[in-house]
């Protein structure tokens, strides 16, 4: 039954649509868009997405206010030429002010009008500054006040913060950048390796043994079903210096000169992430192949068995080829998981020790919402993105379209 | 024979050890959460029982750190956002189980694209859009879960209604059953399965959300089980036995959780991963 879709039929479709656009899509456009901006939101002057430039109406009017304010004081000092100059000067204030008087507080700018604002802030200036040098004898009561003044009504004039593509350049440089691509590099790789290998060995023996698969399924998701910022802070207890059992023991060992060294060197941090992580998804892992190994027709073994293929023989030409979309899979969603690593490293060790184990989500975090600096943070974000999507493409190329295929 | 004997032997070593490297650290996180603060460092702090067992820890976590209030509001963002996820999953995924439209292979690339790229490209303008609307600090978070659960539930729907036979809908239909009476009062109870294993592999994945849960909601009263127990950890000291009474409170749940309902998270994580 593959009908056709009416008006209806979309109205089922059409909350997915919603919350994907506005919680997703909408999101990532943005982050897209925040990359192209020197975007700070700890600075008033870049504290948005400035394109053109703009005023910071609500106080330029004040500050205009004030001219008015101070000559009115002054021109009392003045004989008559000087009074009919600074009447002049504050009609055209007034003037001014009626232009800006009502709106937002911060206004978009052309920039005809901002050149027009910049010539009148320069134009009073200048007209009061002659007024004042035409009487040096005069003790005027706001002669300091008034350049003090005109500075900061230039700053109301806020400029444009875009930059382009000018970030991006900034990120070839940044060695902190090269230093977190590395380390997520060498988390995803060395992580994923090992739950590999080791998932491999578990969904053998699970879909081999029949008795107690359920004790062993059910363990095998308890450390996967635990909210992962949990488990690292439960991991981070077992590696404490002071009281940690799992450092005592590699102390013990002889792995680490000291239970201290495990977080506290650069190798020692990485490995203790990189364990963590392998405790915690290995069992999925396993799950995900073992759901490939049981599709496996039977009857394809038993013919390898009566052709007299040893057990390493059929697993490398049986076994292997059959699961090999299994694999894939199970490596493509647990590669993008490892690229990705937040929590983990968040609580775990945080980035350090001095950013031995700073991977990509940890450095953006840190500069986009620590630092407020949104505008580099986006830009490491998408770099990140980028690394995904080339991540996956790869995959998917050698999976084939089956993946989104419609059968 | 004597092969065998010994490749069995190696399984159940491995098996054993798995087990072993699984559950230790949950069974250390018990011990520990008895012990008093002076067995924790010192001289017991690697003794495996406790010299002095107390309830300490349990009752200050309890009546003085907030975590049974971090547990509600878990509890209920993961209620709301599992209520909504499955209605909006169920209805499109039914649609795109059966109907052949422009644009579905663009829209399923879509929704595999949402759940593989980094949740942090999202975090920045999620922020500035709660911010700008005056909704931080509050349950609204649970529509921004949607970019995290609603991908694998459509793609888990969409699996499940593939395998209902549509014969079973033109029967109904040629019972006089219209198109809504054919789904709710067909189509949905024979997919309740599908709908029970999407419903709890969403209510996990939200239970779990720790990134926007800890910028979004930075407020203790809206504090979730994860950005709870994180809290403990205050910069000045570490109290070991606050965070493990407090893990073993919230491991709990999950561990019920799991052993009620293991077929159905296997079945959904598999969902996607074999063709059939």
């Amino acid at each position: 039954m593959r009908r056709r879709m009416s008006a209806r039929q979309f109205a089922f479709v059409f909350p997915l649509l919603l919350l994907i656009g506005v919680f997703s899509l909408f999101p990532i456009f943005s982050s897209f868009v925040y990359t192209l901006f020197d975007y700070r939101t700890n600075d008033q002057a870049a504290a948005g997405l400035f394109f053109g430039g703009n005023l910071n109406r609500s106080l330029y009017y004040e500050d205009l206010d004030y001219i008015i304010y101070f000559l009115e004081d002054d021109v009392t000092l003045v004989d008559e030429t000087g009074k009919a100059e600074f009447s002049a000067i504050m009609q055209d204030v007034s003037k001014e002010m009626e232009t800006y008087a009502d709106g937002e507080d911060t206004i978009k700018l052309g920039s005809t009008e901002s050149r027009q604002i910049s010539a009148f802030i320069d134009d009073v200036e200048r007209r009061i500054a002659a007024v004042y040098e035409k009487h040096p004898e005069i003790q005027f009561y706001n002669k300091e006040k008034i350049p003090v003044l005109t500075k900061e009504m230039r700053s109301c004039i806020i400029p444009s913060n875009f930059t382009g593509f000018e970030a991006y350049g900034k990120l070839l440089s940044d060695k902190r950048f090269g230093n977190s691509l590395l380390n997520t590099f060498i988390f995803t790789l060395v992580s994923v390796s090992f739950e590999l290998v080791l998932g491999m060995g578990l969904a053998l023996i699970m879909n081999k043994a029949v008795k107690g698969i359920g004790l062993v399924r059910a363990a095998a998701l308890i450390p996967w079903a635990v909210p992962t910022a949990v488990a690292a802070l439960m991991w981070s207890y077992l590696y404490d210096g002071g009281s940690g059992i799992i450092a005592e023991l590699f102390t013990k060992l002889g792995l680490i000169s000291s239970r201290q060294s495990l977080l506290n060197t650069a190798g020692g941090a990485m490995s203790a992430a990189i364990l963590a992580d392998v405790w915690k998804t290995t069992p999925y892992m396993a799950l995900l192949l073992l759901a490939g190994l049981q599709v496996i027709e039977p009857g394809l073994y038993e013919s390898s068995s009566i052709d007299g293929a040893g057990k390493v023989r059929t697993f490398f030409s049986i076994t292997l080829p059959m699961l090999k979309p299994s694999i894939l899979v199970a490596l493509l969603f647990r590669t993008l998981d490892a690229f990705r690593v937040y929590d983990l490293i968040a609580v775990l060790t945080g980035g350090g020790p001095g950013g031995a184990t700073e991977t990509l989500s940890i450095y953006s975090y840190k500069v986009m919402i620590s630092q407020s600096n949104y505008g580099y943070g986006s830009v490491i974000v998408v770099a990140m993105f980028l690394c995904v999507a080339l991540i996956a493409f790869i995959f998917i190329k050698v999976l084939g379209a089956e993946l989104i295929s419609d059968e | 024979m004597k092969n065998n004997i010994a490749a069995k032997l190696l399984s159940w070593t491995f098996i054993a050890l798995f087990l072993a490297v699984s559950l230790f650290p949950f069974f250390w996180v018990v011990i520990t959460s008895f012990k008093p603060g002076s067995e924790i460092f010192g001289r017991n702090a690697f003794g495996v029982i406790p010299e002095n067992p107390t309830l300490e820890s349990y009752r200050r976590i309890i009546f003085e750190k907030g975590i049974p209030k971090a547990i509600g509001n878990s509890f209920i963002e993961a209620a709301i956002t599992t209520v909504y996820v499955i209605v909006v999953s169920s209805l499109s995924a039914y649609i795109i189980a059966r109907y052949r439209f422009k644009g579905k292979i663009l829209l399923m690339s879509l929704i595999l694209g949402v759940s593989m790229f980094p949740q942090m490209i999202i975090v920045g303008p999620i922020f500035n859009m709660f911010y700008k609307l005056d909704i931080l600090n509050s349950y609204w978070i649970t529509l921004a879960f949607s970019t995290i659960t609603l991908p694998s539930a459509v793609w888990i729907m969409v699996a499940h209604f593939k395998k209902i036979p549509v014969s079973i809908e033109e029967a109904a239909r040629m019972d006089g059953c219209g198109p809504w009476r054919t789904l709710w009062q067909v189509v949905f109870p024979i997919a309740a399965p599908g709908i029970f294993t999407t419903a709890i592999m969403t209510f996990i994945a939200a239970w779990n959300e720790y990134l926007l849960s800890y910028t979004l909601n930075a407020d203790k009263m809206y504090h979730t089980v994860p950005v709870a127990i994180n809290a403990l950890r205050t910069q000045f000291s570490i109290l070991w036995g606050e965070i493990t009474a407090a893990t073993v409170v919230v491991v709990v749940p999950t561990l019920i959780i799991v052993l009620l309902f293991q077929k159905q998270i296997v079945s959904g994580l598999m969902s996607g991963a074999v063709k059939e």
